[in-house]
Parts: structure tokens; sequence; C-alpha cells
């Protein structure tokens, strides 16, 4: 009989994942699980609905990511009501959308990874934060951390309205243009925002790499897996966060499959498990086989190492540099640690910024001509966008009037949730031998998920500020024999 | 948002479709009859360092928000002040949460609203998409709000 730990996060702030742990007779890890309490109803919620108004509900499912609902549901819109938007509209939406994935992956970097990479994984838990990574890298950063991201908001308010709740994507374009003025001043915001995603670089090379035991970490067995990749790309197979099609790597990299958006279901299966409301997508062709790795999984990871996995490189000459160092010292292409997801984060904010540069610099950007009336009949239509976290995916049906018939959203978390489950299990076995739990499993642990950026709530919420993770350990009785607590 | 003329926001965090957790923004709107001519009445669906954007600049915050303790019944009203808000710990998986922003602004010298209070309404955890309060929030709602209000004409009778 198993022996089963719990560590469970005592709130639900930001969607309580709950890890359980089952020990065997000998009591080492048999299986872990990490359960997500997901959100239920959203699409009976969205049902009879207009289709139009998604892009304005679908933000509200996750306050973490909203621009990526947002823009996934506007182009949703563009392939269901069969428009084109103009190219001026195109570059909006573009601009704004790798506003957000900079401003989204700094958020991650200094404010989630930090702490565990620039603090130090060893570090007091009362180190472990925002502070202690100023503690380290010093004001003037931290103030440069908040300008960036301030001023990538204030540039994305100004376009997209509030930026929980953005407003202006619709089918065949954008409710509102760029002027030159706004073009010339956001120019100086993206000089600033290439320099600043230069300088991140830099100081994860200072500050990780040169630190031997954090290149071991991030290259330790405990925290890779060998998976199939998943990413937009453009028609070079470079990395495109806002439009292109789904490419897909195997383990040792060569190509599975690539595909346009409304192809996916050729592509993509959700597997169901009973203990959990969360579906795991699996490459189709390969088939489900379990939470396992190896040439014969078809399990698929999505996020910012993924996207570089599954591509030939970035779109722009810095962010290429950036990417070709990482792969140089993460032994080759595709790299499978786990952990290396956050420095994939720092080469797509220099390629986001990069790319935030290049159409201001485009004076296109300025036309008038921002919309395509749609006049076709809707039917069904996809949308799909890289997520921060990973690719996601819209797909509505509607009758004859654009009322919704049906709706499906694979988010990146769902792409995620089993390569998440299994790093959780691995970092788990290698902290927990024979029934002695390693006091190190909580933070090891949260690590292998963190690096996800996981996502699984739509609670938005300032308290307790904090994760406090619990650990229950019980003998075969169900008795509770020790609980960890942080 | 408002314009940040005056010293007092009252802030409401939650999600508008999320059936409870909508508690707060739900209190807002009723107080913003009696205060949105001297206090910034602000509802928003953000976290972590947006609040810094949003209470940068005020002297006084008063934030109402749904919370779920799993300690108290539903409908019960917890109050928090600075003092709650001494311990910072690991992050969260998302972002930095209040204690840690509070910390963050005072740390780096930003102008911050020198007192700040959280006025939350403890709800069962909302699993459910849908555009209404449950019955035991609804009828929390009445003594939410006047509790509110005591802190907010408190703390315009005591500025000029």
């Amino acid at each position: 009989m198993s022996k089963r730990i719990t560590i469970d996060p005592i709130t639900r702030l930001e969607g309580h994942g709950r890890i359980e742990i089952f020990l065997d007779d000998a009591g080492d890890v048999e299986r872990a699980f990490f359960q997500v309490p997901e959100l239920r109803g959203f699409e009976t919620f969205s049902l009879g609905r207009p289709s139009e108004e998604m892009p304005r509900i679908t933000p509200r499912i996750c306050g973490v990511c909203p621009t990526a609902h947002h823009m996934a549901s506007t182009k949703c819109l563009d392939d269901l009501w069969q428009v084109d938007p103009p190219p001026a509209a195109k570059k909006i939406r573009e601009l704004a959308y790798n506003l957000f994935m900079m401003e989204d992956h700094y958020i991650h970097f200094f404010f989630l990874a930090g702490p565990d990479f620039v603090v130090g994984p060893d570090a007091p838990a009362a180190e472990r934060n925002i502070l202690g990574v100023i503690g380290k890298v010093g004001m003037e950063i931290a103030g440069k951390v908040i300008r960036v991201r301030r001023e990538c908001r204030q540039i994305m308010e100004t376009m997209m309205g509030k930026v929980i709740h953005p407003v202006f994507g619709l089918p065949g374009g954008v409710s509102k243009g760029v002027t030159e003025d706004q073009r010339t001043e956001w120019l100086q915001t993206a000089d600033f925002a290439v320099e600043f995603a230069q300088f991140a670089l830099q100081l994860f090379d200072d500050v990780v790499l040169k630190n031997k035991d954090y290149v071991a970490l991030i290259l330790n067995d405990a925290y890779a897996h060998q998976t199939n990749y998943m990413g937009l790309v453009d028609d070079q197979n470079r990395v495109n966060f806002y439009d292109g099609e789904v490419r897909v790597v195997s383990p040792t990299g060569e190509e599975v499959s690539k595909f346009a958006p409304q192809e996916y279901v050729d592509y993509i299966a959700e597997h169901v498990e009973p203990w959990s409301y969360v579906t795991f997508p699996y490459l189709k062709k390969i088939g489900w086989k379990g939470f396992v790795d190896g040439p014969d999984s078809g399990v698929v990871r999505a996020a910012p190492l993924a996207r570089c996995n599954a591509a030939d490189g970035m779109a722009s000459p810095l962010a290429q540099q950036a990417y070709e160092k990482m792969y140089e010292t993460l032994g080759g292409k595709p790299a499978h640690a786990t952990l290396a997801f956050n420095w994939a984060r720092l080469v797509e904010a220099l390629g986001a910024a990069e790319r935030v540069k290049e159409l201001l610099e485009d004076r296109e950007i300025t036309s008038d001509n921002i919309r395509t009336e749609p006049t076709a009949t809707p039917s069904e239509g996809v949308g799909i966008v890289e997520a921060p976290r990973g690719t996601l995916i819209h797909h509505y049906q509607t009758d004859d009037n654009g009322i919704l018939t049906n709706v499906n959203l694979i988010v990146a978390t769902n792409f995620n949730a089993a390569p998440i489950a299994m790093s959780v299990e691995k970092a788990a076995k290698g902290m927990i031998k024979g029934g002695v739990v390693n006091d190190g499993l909580l933070n090891m642990v949260e690590m292998a998920f963190r690096a996800y950026d996981p996502c699984h709530a739509c609670a938005t919420h300032s308290l307790p500020g904090q994760m406090p993770l619990v650990a229950t350990i019980r003998d075969r009785s169900g008795k509770m024999i020790r609980e960890l607590r942080r | 948002m408002s314009t940040r003329r005056r010293r007092i926001v009252l802030l409401a965090l939650g999600n508008d479709i999320l059936g409870d957790d909508a508690a707060g923004l739900a209190a807002a709107e009723t107080l913003r009859g009696e205060f949105e001519h001297d206090v910034d009445v602000v509802a928003s669906g953000e976290a972590g360092l947006a609040l810094l954007d949003i209470l940068a600049g005020y002297e006084f915050a008063l934030l109402v928000d749904s919370i779920s303790t799993g300690r108290v019944p539903p409908g019960t009203i917890l109050e928090y002040t600075d003092k709650d808000f001494q311990k910072v710990v690991g992050p969260s998986p998302h972002y930095a949460g209040l204690p840690e922003v509070i910390k963050l602004a005072r740390h780096l010298g930003i102008d911050f609203p020198r007192q700040v209070r959280v006025l939350a309404l403890e709800i069962a955890p909302p699993m459910d998409f849908r555009e209404t309060l449950s019955p035991a929030i609804t009828e929390a709602m009445s003594p939410y709000v006047d509790r509110a209000a005591t802190i907010l004409r408190g703390w315009l009778a005591a500025t000029p």
C-alpha cells in the first residue's frame, strides 16, 4: 500500500495547484500528481453570446495573460468572419503583443525566477524574493525593471484600453491606430527596451552562467525531459509570437509536423485523467502514451525554450546571437533542461524588444487603413498566438448570426500540464529516498513547476501575496508522520 | 483610470465574471455613489506589480477584495493593515503579491500610500464562471460596504 505526501498551497490565490506524492512500500516515490482545480463552465458561459464579445470576455479568464487571450480571440474572429486585416492593423496588433510578451517575461525573470537564480536556490526563504534580487543586483537595476515595464504598459494602455481588459482587437483589424507623434515617442521606449534586454542577458551571464553551481543546477538531469516541442514560426521557421504556423519538433529536433491554426484538430488531441479537470493535449500522430518522455511519447512542451527548440532561430539579429550562445552552453538543440526556460525567456524578451523597435521604425504602422469590414457569414474559426507560457488556441463555432454554439480553448498550461507533472515527479524522486524526505523538497519541486510559469486560475488577488506550501507525509495507514511547511 | 488629484483611492479587485470573486467590485460600485467626488474609485482585475502603478501617488489606499482563507464562513469580513504585510516570503507562481509590492515601493522610495488597508470578504473558492453573487455574499454586502464607508469617512475627516 502506498503512502501519500500532499503539497498543498494553503490559499487559492492564483489557482491552487496541489502536488500529491505517493510512496511505495520501500518509501520511494511511486507517482506524483500535479492537480489543478481548474475553473469550470467557461464554454457554457460563452455559448449563446455574440462571438464579437469574446476578445473582451476571454481576457477575464486569466488575470496574468489577458493580452494573449484578447489577441488569440481577435485572430479567431478574423478567421471566423473570413476577413484579412490590413497590413497596418496586423503591425499594430503585433506591436502591442510584443510589448506584452516583453513585460511579462521580465516579471517572471526578475520576480519569480530571479529569487531562485539571482539570490540562490539555497538562500533563506526570507531572502528569496524581489528584495533579495535587488539586494544582489542593486537599486539602479531595480529602477530600470520598474521603468521598462511601466513604459511598456503605458503604451499598451494607450493602444488597447485597460491593460487587463483590452478592447482594441476587432474582426478584420483594430479600433485605434498609431499617430506619427506616438510612433516617434515610443521609439525611445523601444531603444531603452532593447538596451535593457541586452543588459538582462548580461546579468544572467554574470550572475548565473559564471556560477558553476547554477549551471550545474540548470543542466541537472533531475530537471530535464526529452519531449516534443511546439511553437509558432514565421515563413523562415523563426520564432513568432503573434502569427504563423505551428511547428512541432521531436526530442531529437526533427520536424514532426507543421500546420496552420485551422488544422490543429488534425494534430492535437486532448487526454483526460479522472484525477484532474485539466486536459492533457498530446500529438495525435503519436498518441497518448502516458506521463512519459522520450521518442515514443506524445507529450509536447510549450513555453519559451520549447518555442526556441521548435524554431530554427530568432527573427532579429541580437536575439539570434543570444539564441546561439544559449544553445552552445546547453549542448545543442533541442535543449531539454526545464530550468533553461528561464534563460530562453530573456532571449525572447530581447527578440520582442527588437521587434517592437522594428515595427515602430516602419511608418506604415501610422496608416489610417486599420480595418477590413467583415461581410461573410461566419461558421467556424481558430486563432493561435504564443502566450508567454506557450501556445494558446481559441476555437469557436457559431450560427449564421455569429452567435457562439461551441467554444474550445487550449491554453499553454494545458500543454505543459503533463510535463509539469513529470517534472514534479522527477524532482520528488530525487529528493525522497527510502522514506527520507529531504528538506529541500519543497523548493526543488517549486522550481520545477515555476520554470513553466504556469497559470491555472483567473481569480486575481493580492493577499496574502505568497504561496505557502505544505508537504504532508503520511504513513501507510494515512496518519500524518511529518509536515514540511514553507 | 481617473486622474490622481485626490489623496485617497478605493481599489476594488476581482474578476467580474467569476461569481463571488467579484464581491469587492460590487462593493465599490455601491460606494462609488457616496464617495466618487472625494475618493478615486478604481476597479481592476490586476494583481502584483500593476498594483504599484495604481496605488503610487496616493496617501491612503483602501482595497476591497475577496479572499478564501477557508478558516471563517463565507461572508466574514477580514481586515488587514500594513502590520500584516511585514512578512515577505518566496514568490507566488505568477507575480508579486501586495506585501511584496508594498515592500518594494518603500524600498525603492516610490511615492506610495502611507496607509494601506484591505477589507477582504471571505468567499467560497469560486470555480464556475457566472455573473452573479451567491446568496451568502449578497447578504454580507451591506455590512461590508458600511465598514468600507466608515474607513473612507474617517480618512476624509482626517485629511483637509
